[in-house]
């Protein structure tokens, strides 16, 4: 069986409701069309301050502060039950507050595009010098800042975006590029944030596995941001950005889409590298996505549920060569949604839940979790589209039926078995299975879970190229202890208990 | 002849409940002329 380990997660948030405000689709567009728009007034005065979101369960449980079972046995709606004592960091990562995810951006900017007011940037100073994970290489990048008139003077003359922090202007970021549109302000804003965001999942994950920034050999961004110019929009890298900035001088890397199945590809993409010794370890990362915070505010604003799209989530994971002690992926029993598959729950289950296993020669109940998208059902029910985790077990679940595998009365306790609850934030590509893998690498780690599927689908149909339905899964699980090897001694060890024996029936 | 014939179809799917193609596939042979078809992604 060819595999690789997984070595470290880390699972990070960061708050960013003022750039959602300003800058997410739903926001960016109404107030385009509506600058007056009730719903921007009413979306403003529903906005949930920081210390709710570390209260949040759901939130808690991405960034590793409580497992998936405590969060299943909190009570519900966790919008209204928030627990007791909020939590900024957890085992897996942190929930950045604004202000200093606001420097993180200019830490990560090389090319003098964000600038930050001088009095804003001295206050978010102390803050980040505290933070247990940056150095004085991503310190020195922090700007003294820059006059409150030069950033207005950006933003009303040479199309800079304004960056807000309690409503007040506190920076800007600027445009790339006089009239190329891919370089604009608000592409560069959504890249350096997804930039911003991966490189504070990989410090989590550097400190996570034991290791220091050089160790990092390789590294595979899975983001949904098109980084290029005019000439090459798309054309990538922002892997390399990101490991620049982490300090991970040895490491190289690449970017790879594929909407919101583009974790999972990323993960199977890197493990291939590791188990056939290519790389020695590959870390995979994302940043999270601003046109998705507020994504789905007009419904909840309408139906007066608080808006809760309003977190960026990111994530990193360290993949290694299997030393039999590990967390496994398996890369002998892929799911892999072909072009001639079909676009049904049906046959997309078909493709990425019964064929890995049938490669693999297990039953359905031989998985103890199954992970497709995991998003926050109190985010996506009050929105209309339903509790997506829960339709997704539902269909493994009646595709264990139609296969013999179960019986149709069974199926709610086969949701209730075998799914996760979703706690991811509606990020696109964030949900798509991959937040549960550090809960499932801790608990085949703690000897609790032997195996779970993580499944990842994407939505082609967005870039108008084509209607295929897409997506991959693998399965991760305990590790086959190490062969020891035989050794000189264990061999005369042998041997001369079979001489003995010999010497003992002769003289008989 | 079914009491689709004739009739004219606007089929909005979902991508992680019925997207459109497999609407598609399923009006195909009812006789009714599906004039918009699209799928559509909340998450």
């Amino acid at each position: 069986m060819v595999t690789a380990a997984i070595k470290a997660t880390a699972y990070c948030l960061n708050y960013a409701s003022e750039l959602g405000l300003h800058y997410g689709t739903t926001t960016y567009q109404e107030r385009k069309a509506h600058p007056e728009s009730p719903f921007l007034a009413s979306l403003a005065g529903a906005v949930r301050p920081f210390d709710a979101i570390c209260q949040y369960a759901p939130h808690l449980a991405y960034i590793g502060a409580i497992d998936t079972n405590a969060l299943e046995a909190l009570p519900r709606p966790h919008l209204d039950n928030p627990v007791a004592q909020a939590q900024r960091f957890g085992e897996f990562g942190e929930i950045m507050p604004e202000d200093e995810f606001l420097g993180l951006l200019d830490i990560c900017d090389v090319f003098d595009l964000v600038w930050l007011e001088k009095g804003f940037a001295a206050s978010v100073r102390p803050a980040l010098e505290s933070h247990p994970l940056l150095g004085p290489e991503q310190l020195k990048r922090l700007g003294q800042g820059r006059e409150a008139t030069a950033i207005t003077e950006e933003v009303n003359q040479r199309h800079a975006l304004p960056l807000y922090y309690h409503g007040a202007v506190v920076g800007c970021c600027r445009p790339g590029h006089d009239v190329d549109e891919n370089l604009s302000a608000h592409v560069l804003l959504e890249n350096l944030a997804s930039k911003a965001g991966a490189v504070l999942a990989l410090l989590h994950l550097i400190k996570n596995a034991g290791m220091k920034p050089d160790d990092i050999d390789f590294v595979v961004d899975c983001s949904e941001e098109a980084v290029g110019d005019i000439n090459q929009r798309g054309g990538g890298n922002m892997a390399k950005a990101i490991a620049e900035i982490a300090g991970c001088g040895n490491a190289s890397g690449f970017d790879l889409r594929a909407f919101c199945a583009a974790p999972v590809a990323a993960i199977i993409t890197s493990a291939s590298m590791v188990a056939c010794g290519a790389r020695k370890n590959v870390a995979v990362v994302s940043g999270g996505s601003i046109p998705k915070l507020y994504m789905n505010a007009r419904e909840h604003v309408k139906k007066n549920v608080p808006p809760m799209e309003n977190v960026l989530g990111c994530f990193a994971l360290l993949l290694t060569p299997d030393d039999g002690t590990l967390p496994v992926i398996r890369l002998d029993a892929l799911g892999k949604h072909t072009v001639a598959a079909g676009a049904s729950p049906q046959a997309v289950t078909t493709a990425l839940v019964w064929e890995p296993l049938q490669a693999a020669g297990l039953k359905f109940a031989d998985v103890d979790k199954y992970a497709p998208e995991l998003h926050d059902p109190e985010v996506t029910v009050p929105a209309g589209a339903g509790n997506v985790p829960e339709a997704n077990f539902k269909m493994i679940a009646a595709l264990a039926v139609m296969k013999g595998q179960g019986e149709k009365a069974a199926i709610p306790d086969f949701v209730r078995q075998h799914g996760v609850p979703g706690f991811a934030p509606t990020q696109g590509h964030i949900p798509s299975g991959v937040p549960f893998l550090g809960h499932a690498a801790k608990a085949i780690s703690n000897g609790t879970m032997q195996r779970a599927m993580i499944i990842g689908k994407g939505s082609l149909f967005l870039g108008r190229l084509t209607n295929l339905a897409d997506g991959a899964s693998f399965m991760v699980e305990a590790p086959k202890p190490a062969q020891g090897s035989v050794s000189r001694q264990d061999v005369e060890a042998v041997i001369l208990e079979v001489l003995g024996d010999l010497a003992s029936r002769l003289k008989g | 002849m079914s009491k689709l014939t004739g009739k004219k179809l606007v089929l909005l799917g979902e991508r992680d409940g019925i997207p459109s193609p497999a609407m598609e596939s399923v009006f195909a042979a009812s006789g009714a002329e599906v004039v918009f078809a699209a799928t559509e992604c909340f998450v």
